[in-house]
């Protein structure tokens, strides 16, 4: 760095030109792998593209792709498989991780180390996770089928990637497993910011468990949990990798997401254009709800 | 606040039952890896197997190419992480330090760019690499993951440098520095911490990558990852879950060590650090 050139730099006049400066390799960056294929994507979506190759000369603009989206059976069966994933997967890893946040916020031995072993799973990746359940649901020795028909579940084994009901409980259990611990490190995080004084005034007003429960903690969480909720739901949306490498979607679509049905259509069928139309609608979707949460997210997350 | 004997049998209680509950899956991968196959397909299931099979991790190494689709998810995160954390330590200061115009857009834009689906982005950057003879090159994987890595790294360390008081490099420039010889001599190692916390996710994001790695590496075993490498053990026939486990922790004990580094920072937030 040469000194004129620092030295004009920090005359207060040129100092936002540093600033622009920074930003320029980042800015390029986004610019070329993710803004110029984002256009792409959108660009594709209103072609008939079977394989995208940038070098082939763009077909005419149709809006065929969006109106087969609309129409067809399978987009709104995934749609539907989408949401109620969302809703299954998000519920259950709420109850989870605030469960076993506030059970690990108390005071004991070994506090520490529970919380290191609760929050676990989060760093197992995601293929891994589907090899741990893959294994566990196996349909002739797996240890679920063993322990459902000693608690009496079931009276036979079940074979748990065939039938499309089961199929999908196997990919609720392995994301509710996988997704929870995130819950629980930021309602962790989020009741560690809650002063003691609020607990010690509530106790002195004679404030039982329950009410102080009701009363400071939830109220203290709402913001952390309400971000925390959007992030977990747009996880679920856009998961690829626990359903892909699981059930590839199957047993008869009975798992295909939106994610899913657009990696299938892309590189199974190789309907590139049609695939984009699928993705823009996801990414529409996510758009709309992260500006939602945008206002009120805290700045590291 | 004293607590009666009672009330602590049940919070230890619940809390062992709760962690072994939650774990426990991890412990089932483990067992799996460590009992003879022999003993793996029997009803009821060992919780333990008789004689634990100690070699099984040097002989699924020996079997499959595990070490080199470690080394190459390694060359990947490695390469992705560098890449990243270059543009977005300079960015994320920049956010942190300067009132740029669009800065906030920016930001938001960063933001937004975390919610992207992967499989939306993952034709167009086919397309591309197509065009740019990048498919089975590692290096496609390197550019795809930096676009799931900058976001977080740039916004975490921006608010890792809004952390830090400007007058510490304030302080810096009125004894001579540049303003980037304050960054780079003052914030920099001041950060230290948030760097470390911040790189190390943004590897075991890349780590964790299937989606890329299966759409842009499929062509080419030799560039396979060990994430893809697993799956491709588990599609066979009759899977031999024993060796696909003990390959499964290897893959997985990476992101496990750096886990335990990681946790603090995840916990306290990635608040603490400038005072020291």
């Amino acid at each position: 760095m040469k000194p004129g050139f620092s030295l004009d730099l920090a005359r207060p006049s040129r100092r936002h030109w540093l600033g622009y400066l920074l930003l320029a390799p980042a800015v390029l960056l986004i610019g070329l792998i993710i803004v110029y294929p984002l256009i792409v994507s959108v660009d594709i979506s209103f072609q008939n593209v079977t394989i995208a190759r940038l070098d082939q000369a763009r077909r005419p603009f149709t809006t065929a792709n969006y109106e087969r989206l609309f129409t067809s059976p399978d987009f709104w069966n995934a749609a539907w498989i989408t949401l109620k994933l969302v809703v299954i997967v998000s519920l259950f890893c709420f109850l989870l991780g605030l469960g076993t946040a506030l059970l690990v916020n108390n005071k004991f031995k070994g506090q520490s180390l529970a919380r290191l072993l609760v929050a676990l799973p989060w760093a197992v990746p995601e293929v891994i996770a589907v090899v741990i359940f893959a294994w566990m649901f196996d349909s002739s020795f797996g240890l679920m089928n063993w322990i459902f028909i000693k608690l009496g579940f079931i009276d036979t084994t079940v074979n748990w990637f065939s039938s499309p009901a089961a199929a999908f409980m196997v990919v609720c259990v392995t994301m509710i497993w996988k997704g929870y611990p995130f819950v629980s490190i930021m309602m962790l995080a989020g009741l560690q910011s809650i002063p003691e004084d609020f607990y010690n005034a509530a106790r002195v007003d004679g404030a039982n468990t329950w009410q102080r429960l009701v009363n400071i903690t939830i109220p203290s969480l709402m913001p952390i949990l309400g971000v925390t909720l959007v992030l977990v739901m747009l996880w679920v949306f856009r998961d690829f990798s626990i359903i892909y490498v699981l059930t590839g979607g199957g047993p008869l679509k009975a798992t295909q997401t939106l994610s899913i049905m657009t990696y299938e259509q892309a590189f199974g069928f190789f309907k590139m254009g049609y695939a984009s139309a699928i993705g823009v609608i996801t990414l529409i979707v996510c758009i709309i709800a992260s500006r939602l949460m945008m206002g009120r997210a805290p700045d590291n997350i | 606040m004293k607590r009666s004997l009672l009330h602590s049998t049940i919070l230890y209680a619940a809390v062992i039952v709760a962690c072994a509950l939650l774990v426990f899956p991890i412990y089932w991968l483990f067992i799996t890896a460590i009992s003879p196959p022999d003993q793996l397909r029997v009803l009821p299931p060992r919780f333990w197997p008789e004689i634990p099979r100690w070699d099984v991790f040097g002989a699924v190494m020996r079997d499959r190419p595990i070490l080199l689709w470690l080394g190459n998810s390694a060359l990947a995160a490695i390469g992705s992480v560098i890449l990243s954390m270059t543009v977005s330590v300079l960015a994320g200061y920049s956010l942190s330090r300067f009132r740029v115009r669009g800065g906030q857009s920016l930001g938001l834009f960063i933001l937004t760019a975390k919610m992207l689906p992967a499989t939306l982005l993952v034709i167009p950057l086919f397309g591309i690499f197509r065009t740019l003879d990048l498919i089975g090159s590692l290096w496609s994987i390197v550019l795809a993951h930096a676009t799931l890595i900058i976001p977080f790294t740039t916004w975490m360390l921006k608010g890792y440098f809004d952390t830090i008081p400007r007058e510490l490099e304030q302080a810096a420039m009125v004894d001579g520095c540049s303003p980037l010889g304050a960054m780079a001599r003052v914030i920099l190692p001041v950060s230290t911490p948030g760097l470390a916390a911040t790189a190390l996710y943004g590897f075991v994001l890349s780590w964790s990558d299937y989606a890329y790695a299966r759409t842009f590496l499929t062509n080419a075993q030799t560039n396979w990852t060990a994430n893809l490498g697993i799956t491709t053990m588990k599609g066979e026939y009759i899977s031999n879950w024993g060796d696909i486990s003990a390959a499964s922790i290897l893959v997985a004990l990476p992101v496990l060590v750096i886990y335990l580094f990681l946790e603090r920072y995840l916990v306290g937030g990635l608040t603490a650090g400038a005072e020291k």
